[in-house]
Order: C-alpha cells, then sequence, then structure tokens
C-alpha cells in the first residue's frame, strides 16, 4: 500500500479510486479564512483536495480564535491566508496550497477563480458574497455557500444554470453588522459545505441544488427549504444595477 | 384554506416552527403576517419595520419564491401553500 493510499484508506469505500483521483486534481478556491473558511480548508485538506487557494485580506486576532481552528496563540498579528496555508500542507503535505492576502471584490475575483472546479464561501459578509455569486455566475463555477450567526447556519449548493443563484434566494442581505458566532455553528456549517464540495466532485449522492439547508443548533433541528430560480433575478442575467441594503 | 407557515433562526423566538393556518379565500401574504402578529405579538418588531413595510432582510418565500419577486405583500395565497419566514444569517 502506497503512502498515498494509506492515508485516505478510510475513505476510498465511500468515493473509490476513481474519486480519490478526481479530488487530488481538483481546484478548489475557498474565499474567507475565517471561522467558516478554517473549517472548509482543514476537511478539505484531510480529503485529499490537489490544489487549494485561500483567500484573506486580514490578520489574526485573539478574538479569532474561539473559532477559526487553524489559528495559535503566538498567530496574533500574522496573516490569517498565510498562517492557514502553512498549517493545511503540515496537516497534508500531499496537496498544494496556495495563500492570497489580498481583498476580494469585482475587480479582482476574475482571476482568482480561473481555473477552479469549485468556490468555497468562508466569507462574513453577503457583499462579498454577491462578488462571488456574481464571479460563479459568470465563469459557470458551483459556488457552495454557507453562513452563521450564533447557533443558526444555512448552506445551499449554486450550481450556475441548473439551480437559483444567491440573489434569487436572498435579494437583499443581512446586517453587515458583526453577529455573535460560536465556533461548532462554524464546524457544522463548513462541515455540511465540504460535504457538498465532496460529492459535488465525485459526482456522488444528492447535492443541496434548489435547496436551502437551514441548521438551528439551539434547538438541534435541520430543516431544508425548496428555493427556485427567479425569472426576474438580475442577479443571475447580470442585470443587478448595485448593493441595496 | 389552509397555508402552512414554517419560520427558522431567531423568528423561532417568537412563535413555534411551524403551523398551519386557515385563512378567508383571497387573503395575501400582508395578511397571514398581521395574523401571525396578532397570535405572536413580539413577531411583529422582528418582521415589520414599521406598519405594513417588512423589514428589508426577512425573507418570505411562497413555495420556494422570495415574495420579492411576486406580489410583496400583496402576493396572494392558495389552498396548501407553504409559507418559509426566516431572516437569513451572514456570519462566517
Amino acid at each position: 500500500m502506497t503512502d498515498t493510499s494509506e492515508r485516505y484508506q478510510r475513505q476510498l469505500p465511500l468515493i473509490g479510486e476513481t474519486g480519490q483521483e478526481r479530488l487530488s486534481t481538483s481546484r478548489v478556491l475557498i474565499a474567507g479564512a475565517g471561522g467558516l473558511g478554517t473549517t472548509i480548508a482543514t476537511f478539505l485538506t484531510v480529503a485529499g483536495i490537489g490544489f487549494i487557494r485561500i483567500v484573506d485580506e486580514d490578520t489574526i486576532e485573539r478574538n479569532n480564535l474561539n473559532r477559526q481552528i487553524l489559528y495559535r496563540e503566538p498567530d496574533r498579528g500574522e496573516r490569517k491566508a498565510e498562517i492557514a496555508r502553512q498549517r493545511l500542507v503540515e496537516i497534508n503535505p500531499e496537496i498544494e496550497v496556495q495563500a492570497l492576502c489580498t481583498h476580494i471584490d469585482d475587480q479582482s475575483i476574475g482571476g482568482m477563480v480561473r481555473g477552479m472546479d469549485i468556490i468555497m464561501d468562508g466569507m462574513d459578509n453577503f457583499s462579498t458574497r454577491y462578488v462571488l455569486n456574481r464571479a460563479a455566475l459568470r465563469q459557470k463555477i458551483p459556488f457552495i455557500h454557507g453562513a452563521v450567526n450564533g447557533f443558526y447556519g444555512q448552506v445551499t449548493s449554486i450550481i450556475p444554470g441548473k439551480s437559483p443563484c444567491l440573489r434569487c434566494i436572498v435579494p437583499h442581505p443581512p446586517s453587515a453588522d458583526k453577529v455573535p458566532i460560536i465556533g461548532v455553528t462554524c464546524g457544522v456549517i463548513g462541515s455540511i459545505q465540504v460535504t457538498e464540495a465532496i460529492k459535488y466532485l465525485t459526482g456522488r449522492g444528492d447535492i443541496l441544488t434548489g435547496r436551502l439547508l437551514l441548521w438551528d443548533g439551539f434547538r438541534g433541528d435541520a430543516a431544508i427549504i425548496n428555493v427556485v430560480n427567479e425569472p426576474d433575478c438580475s442577479e443571475c442575467t447580470g442585470e443587478w444595477a448595485g448593493e441595496r441594503g | 384554506m389552509k397555508i402552512s407557515i414554517r419560520v427558522f433562526a431567531s423568528l423561532r423566538d417568537f412563535m413555534v416552527p411551524s403551523l398551519e393556518l386557515n385563512l378567508l379565500p383571497g387573503a395575501t401574504v400582508g395578511a397571514l403576517l398581521v395574523e401571525l402578529c396578532r397570535m405572536y405579538p413580539p413577531l411583529d418588531t422582528a418582521i415589520f419595520q414599521s406598519p405594513g413595510t417588512v423589514r428589508e432582510f426577512v425573507n418570505i418565500l411562497k413555495n420556494g419564491r422570495n415574495i420579492h419577486f411576486l406580489d410583496g405583500l400583496v402576493t396572494a395565497l392558495q389552498e396548501g401553500d407553504v409559507i418559509a419566514i426566516f431572516p437569513p444569517v451572514g456570519g462566517g
């Protein structure tokens, strides 16, 4: 048994050699290296995704440490994306990780997503999520949306041309104010997002297209509501005039 | 006519997670919300910014379609409709 097949031995019965090969040749963009982003990055890394590009312009603060699981006390003041890269290749030296310590906007996003197989939402605001949504639609790349607030979270998988886009589901963003966040909710939602990515990349299972999963950790309840593509959604047709709210 | 209602996230602090209501034929989403707020008064400020104006970020889906893309509060209801109400979460 090679070192590689030994590393993935326990998941090969689930996805097969072919599925593992697909993961190892996949390229994934993680937008944001916060609570969701570090959970997403960790599980993509241990699953064996071949190339990860992780983007975040922020530096590590002490109040990040309740949920941003790749960082340690001595990392305070360091750039999140770079520290995340270092930790991820320690966890799995067989993958390649690229860190981009830069801002995500409509100008910068095009180059970031080009050549990627999937975009993972690890952002903490909807204005940047809409940037990711637009880029996903433009370049026809799946976009796995996740968000959290306290013990609540939501996930949906946006497949351009097949599912409603983020703006179809959430036409107006919630307030950009800082919200309470606890690490376990980031863990739950980030893990579901990676589950979605693995299923999409290996062609197995049913993904959350046209379905919004709403997690209520406070009550131990998960619900799914069906959502549909909106013919009048300006985002899908690229006619959205500007951010509102 | 019977309408199913499901609410999510912080709205569950103010009312039960799901219920069915019998409304008169021709009722609208707005009438449904008024009835819910009558039953659960603390819901009013969570949903409405001012009388007749829903907070912009509160999503109301009728059978999976956001009423933003339908007729807003005057969207007509039909027997068996499922209304989902959720304030989307935005952190990460």
